[in-house]
């Protein structure tokens, strides 16, 4: 039985449900899940602000507007409102840095994770960018779409992931 | 469809997608850490299931002639090394660029860190990208199994997804999914001393097994 206020649902059937949200996303807009593009639209939108000619970049210029680009901002930011709602009636408590992040990096100030976190989220968006895709475009879209190349940059993420999980102490 | 209504529909999707991503827990750096150091496989239970449900539901739609697939293409300098660079975020920043938000939404601070560094390494590249993408092009566009097996797609999706389907019960009956939970869901054991360690400032106990 799934119920709303369960800190935590079967991981098949939670993963089954996200796999599901292929059917609204190839009827209603023409396009699979994904996220990582949306990071280009956001930020590109407010450089354009400061700095216009950003927008005769053509890689921009595809990121800037139309509903699909716009779609999938609203799908991240949908995320962070579904998470909120889900962890208010699952009500686990949590502080404001993970547990996990004192055991893998030892000593330290929580003013080096976030240090941490900001160059993580950098070279993630970094990378994804130049893959053309992320966990949500080139994973959950790209293998039940039997991609070649995405199996390949699925692969290379894990790849790169263990690798530079085992600098850090095991948790 | 109107910009309005792509809007509502992502905000619609988003909240089920946020929803689903919190109670699998799998936004938990914990989890995310703990499966590239392979202690916790939580993340790839999830990942392989929004797959095979994926699968099963594009093989409905796509066999039926609701809708074109959308995959894209195969560049394999872009696909390696882009997806290694994604990788040592995704440690580092103990999240993907999905669950970033839904981090935030459940309430750790560092995440938005995590946000903003990302949006900037997506307008460096932004800026980046005449001088890169030529750089790791080469490939054979787009390129599926289906098509390398000369299956239909919905035949060759069904056999991927009652594969995947055996890969998670082995997976489960090896580690079942309530035992990676972690007492406190966030994918970790319970380990006060590391914790209490950190907030006074002192060096972590190591880690034991």
């Amino acid at each position: 039985m799934l119920r709303y206020r369960d800190p935590a649902w079967s991981p098949y059937v939670a993963g089954a449900l996200i796999g599901l949200l292929q059917v609204p996303a190839f009827l209603l807009m023409q396009t699979a899940l994904g996220a990582s593009s949306s990071y280009v639209t956001v930020s590109a939108s407010l450089a354009a602000l400061a700095d216009p000619a950003i927008a005769q970049i053509d890689y921009v210029a595809r990121h800037l507007s139309g509903a699909k680009n716009w779609w999938q901002v609203a799908l991240v930011i949908g995320i962070a409102l579904g998470a909120a709602i889900s962890a208010r009636l699952g009500g686990v408590r949590r502080g404001a840095i993970s547990p996990v992040w004192p055991r893998a990096l030892g000593a330290g100030s929580p003013a080096r994770r976030f240090a941490m976190a900001f160059a993580g989220g950098f070279i993630m968006l970094f990378g994804a960018r130049i893959a053309d895709g992320c966990t949500s475009g080139h994973g959950i879209s790209g293998l039940a779409q039997l991609s070649v190349g995405s199996t390949i940059a699925v692969a290379a993420m894990f790849a790169g992931g263990i690798g530079v999980a085992a600098l850090l102490r095991r948790v | 469809m109107s910009i309005f209504l792509a809007i509502l529909t992502g905000l619609a999707m988003g909240l089920v997608f946020g929803f689903a991503l919190e109670k699998s827990r799998v936004f938990e750096p914990g989890v995310i850490v703990g499966q590239m150091q392979m202690r916790n496989f939580t993340m790839l239970k999830i990942f392989l299931a929004a797959v095979v449900s994926g699968l099963v539901v594009l093989a409905a739609l796509q066999g039926f002639g609701y809708v074109r697939l959308v995959p894209k293409a195969t560049i394999y300098g872009a696909d390696i090394v882009g997806g290694l660079i994604l990788g040592a975020g995704i440690a580092l920043a103990g999240a993907c660029p999905g669950t970033v938000l839904a981090q935030i939404g459940a309430g750790y601070r560092d995440a938005w860190a995590t946000l903003v560094g990302g949006l900037l390494g997506a307008l460096v590249y932004s800026y980046l990208d005449p001088t890169l993408a030529p750089m790791v092009a080469g490939g054979p566009g787009r390129l599926t199994f289906d098509i390398l097996f000369g299956l239909p797609f919905a035949v060759a999706a069904l056999v991927f997804a009652a594969i995947l389907v055996g890969l998670l019960v082995v997976l489960e009956a090896w580690r079942p999914w309530r035992s990676e939970l972690g007492a406190n869901f966030d994918g970790l054991r319970a380990d006060r001393a590391a914790q209490q360690a950190y907030v006074a400032g002192r060096p972590a106990p190591a880690a034991g097994d």
